[in-house]
């Protein structure tokens, strides 16, 4: 059976192709003149030139984490080219008609028209590729509720106050070895501020697109929901299929202030790697959010892709009365290895947080769950549900759970619990009975393992993830 | 490295005894080991503060100890005094088909068996366990020849005088289809330092009753470890009872090194005061059809801190696995603290597995209840603690150790209300 599944699962990565982009891109290597020439590039402050270079420093001085159960060679970030830029965004085109049609041509092939016209209306999409962002849609529209959408870069010039207030304040820049890394070379990403009491009128969505050879991608994504505020916000991300690995590193913060809600949902779909595990994306990512007073933030993703991953968005449930909470899928195949989860800090009184998680492992992949729920002394009456179940497909993956549980306040209360199963013949028996293929049966049983958490993400992605799946399953049962 | 290590390496490194290969083979890994930190993770919560403090001594004048006594138990009683293995307590009619013996005594096809064993069931990974490798006295080696069923039970006791530090270690071979119960106490004065490790090889259809009592409080430090290897269709089933020390940490491995092997595991304990105990499970599902079912309950009081740390790890090979830990914590005060990880490691796919863990406080509704029928808060929370670590009593298979622990607990939990 294995090998029937391997087989089904050697399935074409769609988002493989690469652009005949031009691109300016930096010699390989990493010291204090390439920080220098990046921040130059973008003309930034000079504080943010200083945060960078400190942030360096203590990078240089720190180890590269081995605690996450995943294997890979030692990367080699001499080798790595820390800027690259298509040529034709030199010139900081105005409007879509000055943009290289080659990169528009890009994010159609990914589904993401930039055309405003043809987008489904309500989603407003920041454009990254590999540093630089490309286009930010349906920016009137969002000037007019008082939103502001637009690349880090921009924000820099434009709001240079509130990014210096909030970068790297939920995210300290010596908070792990890749974060450190971030600030230091960080180069583009999406910047987000929803203004009081005001209701983001349209979904905010980034789309990430590695095409450059040999180079990394740094993003860096800030969103600030201010006092009483709403705002759903998307992650897409894909890459070129190369021999090479590619290190993505990214820092998302977010800032939810009192009443203020965050939705952020993800579906990562970077390549994987082929089925012997060459070439592939290290995906190496924070992300963490704030909540202050009855504030909540949701993260919600679906990984599908990288080779190996390793991600823990989490949630510092700081004001009374807030809420994290955490939805996952991730689903690895071939010699794809994750290691996902959450972190849930409860500090405030009667902060609530709660984890779904669920793992999918085919082929021979490993797949594990981390995550941290602590209750601090203050938190009282606080409450944690966590639910993690796993579902292995073939006896040559592995499925791992990790969970680590603090409590030190006696009337919070926390529950974990985590399950391991498989796609049981009975199950494939009843489905294949009532007339459904094996491939449709698979898929069906697969897509109701993740029901709670797709349920979760906004429609369109929603659709999306679900496919993913469907594709990634392909006849995974003889 | 802590001085403390040092002066044991230092230590170590004079003895040249029939155990030598192996204590040169454990200093060597020692000399490689970092000394733990809040960043090791198997010593995340567990700082080692009370060891590099310790000024417990090796004892050599002899020193007359005896084991508390347990009604009704009429045990066999194997005691360490001060880590040596007190000959004179040894019953000197043994039951046909047991053999109590140090390992330094034994012949030399017998010794070779004994090292043959020695230190491949207790992992290597353990830093303490490899001090007591290279420091135990001697090894005293257990064993029951085939097909016997012992009904007395045997009882190790490691006792200790005030200041004293003593390393002891145990081997216990049940030939298959033999039947045994063990007891591990150990029971020191204060002040102290010691290491207690036991490895069990449960032959195929053997049968092992196990309990480990780690009931010494106050300021002593006590890291210990019973782990066991199960072959085809062997069983064992196991009950840990700890009260916390400055320091009290251990460590269980179950290892299904056969098919069909069966194993339980019943963990309570019960912290008060500043006492502080770590308790890190290992099960190992090495071969197919292999079954475990863990139970750990925890009562933390006072500024006292509980570590669990639950692993199975279920091998390639091992199809067919069912595999279950249940973890549930009670905090009874605001300083009181408990950080559990129940782990799972799976490689198979046709296993079942699952955890659970929970952390809270008393039912606020059965306390009112209580209260509400005319018993006092402080006796229905008594009521209601003893209650929660009395079902895990319950399923203890021997009467008398049962009737002995109940009133030590109601006596503990008594105590715990009263501040």
């Amino acid at each position: 059976m294995t090998e029937q599944i391997d087989k089904a699962l050697a399935r074409e990565y769609e988002a493989g192709f690469v652009s005949d982009v031009e691109s300016e891109t930096f010699e390989p290597g990493l010291d204090e003149n390439v920080i220098r020439r990046i921040s130059e590039m973008k003309g930034e402050p000079e504080w943010m030139l200083e945060w960078r270079l400190s942030a360096f420093r203590e990078w240089l001085e720190m180890e590269e984490p081995e605690w996450a159960l995943v294997d890979y060679p030692k990367i080699d970030f001499q080798s790595i080219s820390y800027y690259s830029a298509p040529k034709s965004m030199k010139d900081k085109p105005k409007s879509l008609d000055e943009v290289d049609p080659e990169l528009l041509r890009t994010y159609e092939k990914l589904g993401i028209p930039l055309i405003e016209q043809q987008m489904l209306a309500g989603i407003a999409v920041d454009a990254v590729f590999d540093s630089v962002s490309v286009v930010t849609t349906f920016r009137e529209k969002l000037e007019e509720a008082g939103v502001i959408f637009c690349p880090i870069s921009e924000a820099l010039h434009k709001y240079p106050d509130l990014v210096k207030k909030y970068i790297g304040s939920v995210v300290p820049k010596k908070d792990n070895y890749y974060a450190a890394l971030n600030c230091a070379v960080f180069t583009d990403g999406s910047f987000v501020y929803i203004p009081k009491g005001t209701r983001c009128p349209m979904e905010l969505s980034t789309y990430f697109r590695i095409n450059e050879q040999n180079t990394g991608q740094f993003e860096r994504t800030l969103i600030i929901a201010d006092e009483g505020s709403h705002v759903s916000y998307l992650e897409g991300c894909t890459a070129p299929q190369r021999d090479e690995n590619q290190l993505h590193a990214a820092v998302v913060e977010l800032v939810a202030m009192d009443n203020a809600e965050i939705k952020y949902s993800t579906v990562q779909n970077w390549y994987p790697g082929d089925e012997n595990g060459k070439g592939g994306i290290y995906n190496f990512v924070t992300k963490r959010g704030i909540c202050h007073t009855n504030a909540k933030i949701s993260w919600t993703q679906v990984e599908t892709g990288s080779s190996v991953t390793w991600k823990y968005p989490s949630c510092i449930l700081k004001g009374d009365n807030s809420v994290g909470e955490f939805y996952s899928v991730a689903l690895t195949r071939g010699r794809q290895q994750a290691d996902t989860g959450t972190k849930m800090i409860h500090i405030g009184k009667n902060t609530k947080s709660t984890i779904i998680s669920k793992g999918i492992s085919a082929g021979r992949s490993n797949n594990s769950y981390r995550g941290l729920v602590r209750m601090n002394p203050g938190a009282e009456g606080a409450r944690n549900f966590t639910q993690c179940d796993s579902l292995l497909i073939g006896d040559q993956c592995g499925a791992h759970t990790f969970p680590y549980v603090e409590s030190r306040n006696p009337s919070a209360i926390i529950e974990h619990e985590a399950t391991t199963s498989k796609v049981s013949d009975e199950q494939m028996f009843l489905c294949r009975q009532r007339g459904l293929d094996p491939e449709k049966a698979v898929s069906m049983i697969v897509n109701g393992f993740c029901k709670e958490v797709f349920k979760e993400l906004p429609m369109e992605f929603a659709v999306e993830a679900g496919k993913l799946l469907e594709i990634s399953l392909e006849g995974s049962v003889g | 490295m802590s001085e403390w290590l040092e002066s044991a390496i230092a230590r170590a490194q004079g003895i040249n005894d029939w155990l030598a290969p192996k204590r040169a083979h454990a200093l060597e890994l020692l000399a490689n080991t970092k000394w733990p930190t809040r960043k090791t993770e198997a010593w995340r919560y567990t700082p080692l503060r009370p060891v590099e403090r310790t000024q417990a001594k090796v004892i050599s004048d002899k020193v007359n100890l005896s084991p508390v006594v347990i009604a009704d138990l009429s045990a066999i009683e194997l005691v360490f005094v001060n880590g040596q293995f007190d000959q004179a307590q040894l019953a000197k009619a043994l039951p046909e088909g047991l053999s109590i013996s140090l390992g330094s005594e034994l012949g030399s096809a017998e010794k070779a068996d004994a090292l043959s064993i020695f230190s491949t069931i207790k992992p290597e990974r353990h830093i303490f366990g490899l001090v007591n490798d290279a420091l135990a006295q001697d090894v005293v080696v257990v064993s029951v020849a085939e097909g016997v069923e012992i009904t007395q039970p045997i009882r190790i006791s490691s006792l200790l005088s005030q200041g004293a530090e003593s390393h002891t270690r145990v081997q216990v071979v049940l030939s298959a289809g033999s039947r045994l119960t063990v007891i591990e106490d150990v029971q020191a004065q204060g002040d102290s330092f010691n290491t207690a490790f036991v490895e069990y090889n449960v032959a195929a259809n053997a049968r092992l009753e196990h309990y480990r009592f780690a009931l010494q409080t106050g300021s002593n430090v006590a890291i210990g470890g019973s782990h066991f290897n199960l072959h085809d269709h062997a069983k064992m089933n196991s009950t840990i009872v700890g009260f916390g020390s400055d320091l009290s940490r251990l460590d269980t491995d179950i290892i299904h090194a056969g098919e069909f092997a069966d194993a339980k595991l019943n963990a309570m304990y019960l912290l008060d005061g500043k006492e502080l105990f770590d308790l890190h499970a290992t099960v190992e599902h090495a071969k197919p059809n292999g079954k475990t079912e863990e139970n750990v309950r925890c009562i933390v009081a006072d500024r006292a801190r509980a570590v669990f740390n639950g692993r199975i790890h279920i091998h390639r090979d091992a199809q067919k696995t069912l595999a279950e830990l249940n973890n549930r914590n009670l905090l009874l005060s605001d300083k009181a603290e408990i950080n559990t990880k129940p782990e799972l490691e799976i490689y198979a796919d046709d296993v079942k597995c699952a955890h659970g863990a929970t952390v809270a406080q008393i039912d606020k509704q059965a306390l009112y209840y209580l209260q509400t029928r005319g018993v006092s808060r402080s006796k229905a929370q008594v009521m209601l603690n003893f209650g929660f670590i009395n079902e895990l009593i319950d399923l203890m298979p021997n009467a008398a150790l049962a009737e002995w622990i109940r009133p030590i607990i109601r006596e503990r939990f008594a105590q715990m209300e009263v501040k």
